[in-house]
């Protein structure tokens, strides 16, 4: 039966039905109600779980990842200026190649200091060898995390995974989800039992050595690198296991109308939703429009991207982050995927939804039609910012109330 | 689908109020999403949350820019700028509200031609749970009459959302009383169902240009800074004092988080309402209780009209 679930209450079950044994937290909005929802479970027994705050995020991911290391299931959260701060931690406990689930909410970073969604936090993050699931709705919050545990713990994967759901618009958003039976989660996941980490009093191991000589820093990188690979693999294998026991697949991306669409948005997390309104309004007005998710961010699916857009008439990645002085992220990890294919077509590129600015019908529209004109033409525009002239006016009344001398 | 968006303040219990309907709709077998703004969370403060009704998956999410129908906790919302409650309410559409207006002054205030439900449910809150808190269990109830909701739906709804805050089961049974009373001679009313939002004009794309640093750094120089939102807006109760009880102790002064309270050439306090957002933190520190708590009744001259 379905429930009305938060994606922050899904990420909680998420949790609790991987039946972890550690949960070292600290809390950040919007991720907070994850916390205090295992929180609560842990005060009242309902979980076994033990459930420790931790002085920061820094903290936090050395106690997660040393658990994680001593055989222990580690579940832990956090979001924007708090996944900054335990940085360090990232690179540190991927390299240990340990497994556990950290869940960001996506939150735009400061300065200046806000709490709605982008994704310049999560992305932040995509070098460090923990591997990324970008979840579009609160289903597949849940559904995403007991994936995550099957692929980080895989004996040919064994990283970290950063689950992803996007402040607000659906940390705070409830949503009808389907939770499994706990033996039936029980089944699926199997035990954690690392041969390659534990704490043993009669057989003592030493984790996270220093290595000198670049080769031997070169070798032990690149097994990081071919675990990460590996996972392509073993997601398709989670991903089979998961529609035999509850009925839902995900792919390494996620299609939505794109059997016979010339023109193609890509978009990744809870703004897809957005796009999917876009693709049937565009499709009702005759414009064969389709969508491409990004959902595995890490390892990046090359091939399945090139395959999904190879042979489009055009494509228009909307990026909701900014790496400054560059541009959008994604739109040049998606062009590499298709640089090699011969039918490649026109790809343009948009940054639009910073900070959770909403994506009117205005702004799909504009991109629709930039579309229409790089298919007929074969020549692509400038990289663009979404931002309509109805913020502009907001944002010259807003310039004038704080006393910006030259605005208005 | 069918949009509700939900106006109210910050401890209404709006956010909960448009979990009942969710959760209600979920019950019928519909497909569901609700979804409260609050910004950074302030006690008094405007917020919305918004639902949506569906029997195919939804796909829009955040603030209803044009809901169906309308909830209103508070009529002292509807002439607030920063809120405008009504903003993309088709003539077509439905408005409930909580108010001690009459559904007539209501109507010719608002202006809305369509489905209109007004009455003082905060009263009846306050006489059958006893805390203006009850307005959340009882336009939850109404708005589910309206939306054609079906009533073991709605009480199954309101059990699991008062549980899920913590609610007492007689204070849940309480609230369900109200709940009953508050949808008494209700009507379903027809809403027009867009699969579709209909699409809107919109604004168009523009380019956005280097500014100098003067004005493109998030700096600020003006004070006040806040002129859009005036917080004495923020009231369901104002204290006020009493000057025959008033001691001078400044406890009140002292205490009032927002600097409301001033002090006179004589040194007596004195409220500023254009500014006090009602926490009533003066009424609950004054040690001589002068001053009271009032409930917010904002007068509607013939001529004002919402919109």
């Amino acid at each position: 039966m379905k429930q009305m679930l938060t994606g922050n209450t899904a990420a909680a079950w998420g949790a609790r039905l991987a039946d972890v044994d550690y949960i070292p937290a600290f809390p950040i909005t919007p991720q907070t109600e994850i916390i205090e929802t295992l929180a609560q479970w842990a005060a009242a027994g309902e979980i076994p779980a033990r459930f420790v705050t931790l002085d920061s995020e820094h903290s936090m991911l050395t106690a997660g990842g040393a658990a994680a290391a001593a055989g222990a299931r580690v579940f832990t959260a956090t979001s924007s200026q708090g996944l900054l701060y335990g940085f360090e931690l990232l690179y540190t406990v991927a390299g240990w190649r340990v497994p556990f689930v950290l869940v960001n909410v996506s939150r735009g970073l400061a300065s200046p200091i806000t709490l709605e969604p982008d994704h310049n936090d999560v992305l932040a993050a995509r070098d460090s060898g923990c591997l990324q699931i970008h979840a579009e709705t609160c289903q597949e919050v849940f559904d995403s995390i007991l994936m995550a545990y099957r692929i980080a713990e895989d004996p040919r994967v064994l990283l970290p995974v950063i689950v992803n759901l996007d402040g607000f618009s659906l940390s705070f958003t409830r949503e009808p989800v389907e939770l499994p039976a706990v033996a039936a989660a029980s089944i699926y996941l199997g035990e954690y039992a690392p041969g390659h980490a534990w704490i043993r009093g009669e057989r003592p191991m030493a984790q996270g050595v220093a290595v000198l000589g670049g080769a031997v820093y070169s070798y032990f990188r690149y097994q990081m690198q071919l675990a990460a690979e590996n996972a392509l693999t073993v997601h398709e294998e989670a991903a089979a296991a998961f529609e035999t026991m509850f009925g839902r697949r995900y792919g390494l991306v996620d299609g939505y109308r794109l059997d016979d669409a010339e023109l193609v948005l890509v978009m990744s997390n809870s703004f897809a939703t957005k796009g999917r309104a876009a693709v049937d309004l565009a499709r009702s007005e005759g414009v064969r429009l389709g969508l491409l998710r990004l959902r595995l961010l890490r390892p990046f699916p090359r091939e399945a991207i090139r395959r999904a857009l190879a042979g489009r008439r055009a494509v228009a990645v909307i990026d909701q982050n900014l790496s400054i002085g560059l541009g959008g992220i994604t739109v040049g990890e998606v062009a590499h995927a298709l640089y090699a294919e011969r039918d490649r077509p026109p790809l343009l590129s948009y940054v639009g939804g910073l900070g959770g600015k909403e994506i009117s019908d205005q702004e799909f529209r504009r991109i629709v039609s930039d579309l229409m004109l790089a298919a007929a033409t074969g020549e692509t525009p400038p990289p663009r910012l979404l931002f309509t002239a109805a913020e502009a006016r907001q944002m010259q009344t807003l310039l004038s109330i704080a006393g910006k001398e030259g605005a208005g | 689908m069918i949009r509700v968006r939900f106006h109210g303040r910050g401890g209404q219990g709006m956010k909960t109020a448009s979990r009942i309907v969710g959760t209600a709709a979920l019950l019928d077998g519909f497909i569901a999403q609700d979804s409260p703004v609050y910004g950074a969370e302030r006690r008094g403060a405007p917020m919305v949350a918004s639902v949506r009704i569906a029997e195919a998956p939804i796909f829009e999410r955040g603030v209803i820019p044009a809901p169906d129908l309308v909830v209103v906790a508070d009529d002292t919302l509807l002439d607030d700028p920063a809120v405008q409650p009504l903003a993309g309410l088709p003539p077509t559409g439905g408005l409930l509200m909580a108010t001690a207006h009459s559904e007539e002054e209501a109507r010719r205030h608002t202006g809305h031609p369509g489905a209109l439900v007004a009455r003082d449910f905060l009263t009846l809150a306050l006489e059958q749970v006893g805390s203006a808190a009850g307005v959340s269990a009882a336009l939850a109830s109404a708005a589910c009459a309206m939306l054609g909701l079906s009533g073991p739906a709605v009480v199954a709804a309101i059990g699991t959302e008062l549980e899920a805050i913590g609610l007492s089961p007689d204070s849940i049974r309480a609230n369900l009383r109200l709940a009953e009373s508050a949808r008494a001679g209700i009507q379903r009313v027809e809403l027009p169902v867009r699969s579709l939002a209909a699409p809107r004009a919109g604004s168009p794309v523009v380019d956005v240009a280097y500014a100098p640093p003067e004005v493109g750094t998030p700096s600020v120089t003006a004070r006040p800074n806040t002129p859009l939102r005036r917080t004495g807006n923020w009231r369901v109760f104002r204290p006020v004092i009493d000057p025959a009880k008033c001691t001078q102790c400044w406890v009140c002064f002292v205490r009032c988080p927002e600097g409301a309270i001033e002090l006179d050439a004589e040194e007596n306090p004195h409220l500023d309402y254009e500014v006090c957002k009602g926490c009533l933190i003066c009424v609950e520190e004054c040690p001589t209780g002068a001053i009271a708590k009032v409930r917010e009744m904002r007068e509607w001259a013939p001529s004002e009209v919402t919109r």
